[in-house]
């Protein structure tokens, strides 16, 4: 195996020398990650007036935050971009989004100015239907703005908040002048299937695992391109193990999959404020996904006779996968399509995560163990395809 | 070792669905022999050695390499052999220096030696001043010389190698035929496939004449032209050669063979002072415009007209 090794590393060297590596794992995803969260991210008020997003409130609260809050919906609203039904009670609000009338509900407890002013943690809490997903994460969204406003301003500002004078945004900018954070809201979402991580973080754990799919397609290619070049037949020529080769190749798919996932988690953390989890689940989950969809490319690939012929096939696996899997939109988990998803590492990574943000490691395992059987069947039958590429 | 043999191939066979690419192939080589396949394209020259080399799953046959059997999955023989394609096999984004050593990490090359290894080699087929560019900057002749580096590295006892100058200026022609001389000379086996006659006559010490998957003749030079006996080769340029010329021709006593060769006819006969009188007749009698005539000894390719009733080149 010293030998895949040797190949792995030649592979490394020729793709960061044409540069696309670099490209397709790094640069293009981030940039769209960008892209999507100013449309549906920070930027809400961006998106026009054209969408309306219906949401209840049930604001037990009665004090200064809850007033605030209610100060932020409205003008939301006025903006055109909400429709706000206001509930008395939770279960009301619950009810509500459960049933669809809403599509989530903001839920204010009762007592929510008092912890928070005396400096205790609270919380909102976002319902959401599970047919309105993008519903839900505008109301996450908002949740989870006015929430960072809270938490990063100081006792001094939240009186000016109490007024509705300031907006969250303003309450940000003040916290950069006061500094410190007193006590925390905690933004719970809640969803009756699975819970949601924040919309930052779903596009860009979306994108990441569709562009997986291009790098990791280049096992394959880049074995059709050494026939299509010739180098395939010295390979074959050498003292080496076939199986070294197909091997090889892999590593250098999973390897390069693997640091350019650690690299979009870091960066979109640090830079977007994406919150992925725990990094030993998040990391469980990326390697899952990583070794799925090199797997799956391989399998698509190895239909192919020529690395362009690889390329579309794989593109149109990658963009089916993406699409299923809820990568440009989510995708609900009842009905056929909600069945079809579930055969895609896609949703199972997106599905692991939300369980990560809910429950911890453990509950992000049986997404971890399904990504590795995925990888485990597909891999298989790959490999023991383009093992046959081989045979001259 | 057996009997000083690096390489023995018996009754190679390999049939592509319908197409029998070769039929029943026997040669041998010894230890710093080169030795040569000449046959026009399609002969079976790839596919012979793809079985070799241990790339190409046989039919029927036996390939041993310095005594061990080779097949697809030994690897032991395969250490023992450099391959040098007849499609160029480098990674045009790397340079010279790191396509070698890329192969050399392949056949297990210790690190030192292999340093030193790849500066000979660079040497050797003149690439030393560009070893530190990228192989796609090269031009034709030194993509082919890289090629060949590379078949070489690893000191192997047999270099195989594949038409290595098609499609190559006339000087860089020369330089891989000079290295090719050189690694002989230092006791290198060689197999040699080439439907250049000129250069299976200057490289190689015996030479299989190669046609339809089987080899029609082998041995010197000098074996194969006693083959044809006593006999001359007359080369006509001529214009207005129909079917019906040539078998004028071919009906007149004492010759042998006539081989239309675009724009010029190739003829054997026994005795050129007799034959051509004779021909011209033939040529003036159906209208052909005669521009020359050349009489000379006759070499592989008359030998390979002889044998075959064609000319080497088309
Ligand atoms: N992979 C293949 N599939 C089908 N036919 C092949 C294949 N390789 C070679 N052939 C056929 O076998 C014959 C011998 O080919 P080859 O060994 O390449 O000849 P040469 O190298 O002497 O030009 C030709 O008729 C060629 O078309
Ligand atoms: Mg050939």
């Amino acid at each position: 195996m010293r030998h895949a090794w040797t190949i792995a590393k030649n592979d490394l060297a020729l793709r960061a020398r044409d540069r696309s590596i670099f490209i397709i794992g790094l640069a293009a995803p981030l940039a769209l990650a960008f892209i999507f969260n100013l449309v549906f991210g920070a930027g809400i008020s961006d998106v026009g007036e054209t969408i309306t997003f219906d949401v209840g409130v049930a604001n037990l609260d009665g004090g200064p935050i809850g007033e605030a809050f209610a100060g932020v919906l409205d003008s939301i609203a006025s903006g055109g971009l909400l429709n706000v039904t206001v509930f008395d009670s939770a279960d009301a609000a619950r009810t509500a989004a459960d049933e669809g009338d809403v599509g989530a509900s903001f839920i204010l407890p009762a007592g929510l100015s008092d912890s928070i002013l005396g400096g205790a943690d609270a919380t909102i809490e976002v319902v959401g239907n599970i047919d309105a997903p993008t519903t839900t994460q505008v109301a996450s969204s908002i949740a989870d703005q006015f929430g960072l406003g809270v938490r990063t301003a100081n006792l001094s500002v939240a009186t000016a908040m109490a007024t509705g004078v300031l907006s969250p945004q303003d309450a940000i900018a003040a916290a950069g002048e006061t500094g410190t954070a007193p006590a925390a809201i905690e933004i719970g979402t809640v969803e009756a299937a699975t819970r949601q991580i924040d919309s930052a973080t779903y596009f860009v754990a979306g994108l990441s695992i569709f562009f997986l799919f291009f790098i990791a397609g280049m096992a394959v290619t880049s074995m059709l391109e050494e026939r299509r070049e010739g180098t395939l037949m010295r390979l074959l020529a050498a003292p080496i193990n076939r199986k070294s080769i197909t091997f090889g190749k892999s590593i250098a798919s999973v390897l390069i999959g693997l640091v350019s996932m650690t690299v979009l988690v870091v960066t979109s953390t640090l830079i977007m404020g994406a919150e992925w989890g725990a990094p030993i689940g998040v990391a469980l989950l990326v390697a899952g996904a990583v070794l799925a969809v090199v797997a799956l490319m391989t399998f698509a690939g190895a239909f192919a006779k020529t690395a362009e012929q690889a390329g579309n096939l794989q593109s149109i696996v990658a963009v089916t996968m993406g699409m299923l899997g809820g990568t440009f939109f989510p995708i609900t988990q009842e009905g056929f399509l909600g069945k079809l998803s579930l055969m895609t590492p896609n949703a199972w990574f997106m599905r692991g995560l939300g369980e990560l943000a809910g429950g911890g490691i453990s509950a992000a395992l049986p997404a971890f163990f399904v990504l590795v059987g995925i990888a485990a069947v597909a891999g298989t039958i790959g490999l023991y395809i383009t093992g046959k590429m081989l045979k001259p | 070792m057996t009997n000083g043999r690096v390489l023995e191939a018996t009754e190679l066979k390999k049939s592509f669905g319908d197409i029998h690419a070769v039929r029943g192939v026997t040669f041998h080589i010894g230890v710093g022999e080169t030795y040569g396949l000449l046959g026009p394209n399609g002969a079976g020259k790839t596919t012979s050695i793809s079985m070799v080399s241990g790339l190409l799953q046989r039919d029927g046959g036996e390939v041993l390499l310095d005594g061990q059997s080779m097949t697809t999955t030994t690897l032991a023989p395969k250490q023992e052999i450099g391959l040098v394609p007849q499609d160029l096999a480098i990674y045009p984004d790397l340079t010279a220096r790191e396509n070698l050593r890329f192969f050399g990490h392949l056949y297990s090359m210790p690190k030192a030696e292999l340093s030193k290894r790849i500066d000979e080699v660079l040497e050797v087929v003149g690439l030393s001043d560009r070893a530190n560019d990228r192989s796609s900057e090269y031009s034709g002749g030194m993509k082919r010389r890289l090629n060949i580096g590379i078949g070489l590295l690893h000191r192997p006892k047999l270099l195989v190698l594949d038409e290595p100058t098609v499609g190559v200026d006339p000087q860089s022609r020369n330089a891989i035929l000079e290295s090719v001389e050189h690694l002989s000379s230092e006791g290198m086996a060689v197999l040699y496939t080439t439907h250049y006659m000129e250069e299976a006559e200057r490289l190689c010490d015996r030479v299989g004449i190669i046609d339809q998957g089987e080899i029609k003749a082998e041995g010197t030079r000098r074996e194969l032209i006693e083959l044809i006996g006593q006999r001359d080769r007359i080369r006509i340029t001529a214009t207005g050669v129909n079917d019906a010329t040539l078998a004028d021709l071919r009906g007149l006593g004492g010759v042998d063979n006539v081989s239309p060769t675009d724009g010029s006819l190739d003829m054997l006969v026994s005795d050129a002072g007799a034959a051509l009188p004779e021909a011209m007749r033939v040529l003036a009698a159906h209208g052909s415009g005669v521009s020359s005539v050349t009489v000379e000894e006759p070499d592989l390719e008359a030998v390979f007209l002889h044998l075959t009733g064609k000319a080497l080149r088309d």
